[in-house]
């Protein structure tokens, strides 16, 4: 999951196209304006990024409005897990420092 | 490191506290002087000035220091600076560390360590700090 959402943002075009959304919801043709690409090229983006789970479509009669999941992007956090040994293992340290200063 | 205690974990932040015995006058001077934080944290060239920029060089991951920036001081009571490893910067990740201290009424320091993370395009007002720091040519001052 993880390296599926970062293929999906590696093009910088799709990049763009999920930071456009997550400033709020947008139809392919407002979406479209702005990018210097073709609608399908845009859809085929879009078919990419909601692949990897970081927008989701909603229809409403004939129009299809996309917007950026951001929950999508909690695979990427897992990052921070390395600091929950790190940090207790320099606050050891800190306290090792602490008794061999002067005053 | 029993007394360590893990006070919050979230998917995006994780928080440690602990009571030490030194006054907070003393904490502070080892949580923002450099050549101290160098002993016990990594080596760093941190400089305790909202805006400053600075670095801590992991000695076990080679040539990719972390950048960092200081975002918040309040002498004396916290710090708060970014911090972006490698694999942040390639995964376009951005994260806070702030260290916090109070008072306790034995006269010792209640410090608590909070490391946050978010995705940084995906938070606008984030966003074009993060732009103008991608090429981040930081320059470490590091004693050797």
């Amino acid at each position: 999951m993880e390296s599926e959402i970062l293929r999906a943002l590696a093009d910088p075009t799709r990049r763009a196209v999920f930071e456009r959304l997550a400033a709020g919801e947008l139809s392919v043709g407002a979406l479209k304006q702005g990018f210097d690409v073709s609608q399908p090229a845009i859809s085929q983006h879009l078919a990419q990024l909601r692949k990897a789970g970081l927008v989701s479509e909603r229809r409403e009669g004939r129009n299809t409005y996309y917007a950026a999941n951001p929950a999508g992007l909690d695979p990427l956090l897992g990052w921070l897990e390395r600091y929950r040994t790190f940090w207790p293992d320099k606050i050891e340290r800190l306290k090792t420092v602490l008794k061999g200063m002067d005053q | 490191m029993s007394d360590v205690r893990e006070a919050a974990v979230e998917k995006r932040s994780i928080a440690f506290e602990c009571d030490l015995p030194e006054a907070p006058e003393k904490v502070w001077r080892a949580l923002t002087t450099p050549e101290i934080v160098s002993e016990w944290l990594l080596p760093t060239d941190l400089q305790p000035e909202i805006g400053q920029k600075f670095g801590f060089r992991d000695p076990a991951a080679k040539d990719a220091p972390i950048e960092c920036e200081v975002l918040d001081v309040e002498p004396s009571r916290s710090i708060r600076f970014s911090w972006r490893d490698a694999e942040a910067r390639r995964d376009w990740l951005d994260s806070t560390v702030t260290f916090e201290i109070a008072p306790t009424e034995t006269g010792g320091t209640h410090l608590t360590i909070v490391h946050e993370v978010h995705y940084a395009a995906a938070i606008p007002q984030r966003a074009a700090t993060t732009a103008v720091n991608d090429n981040g040519a930081m320059s470490m001052r590091l004693a050797a």
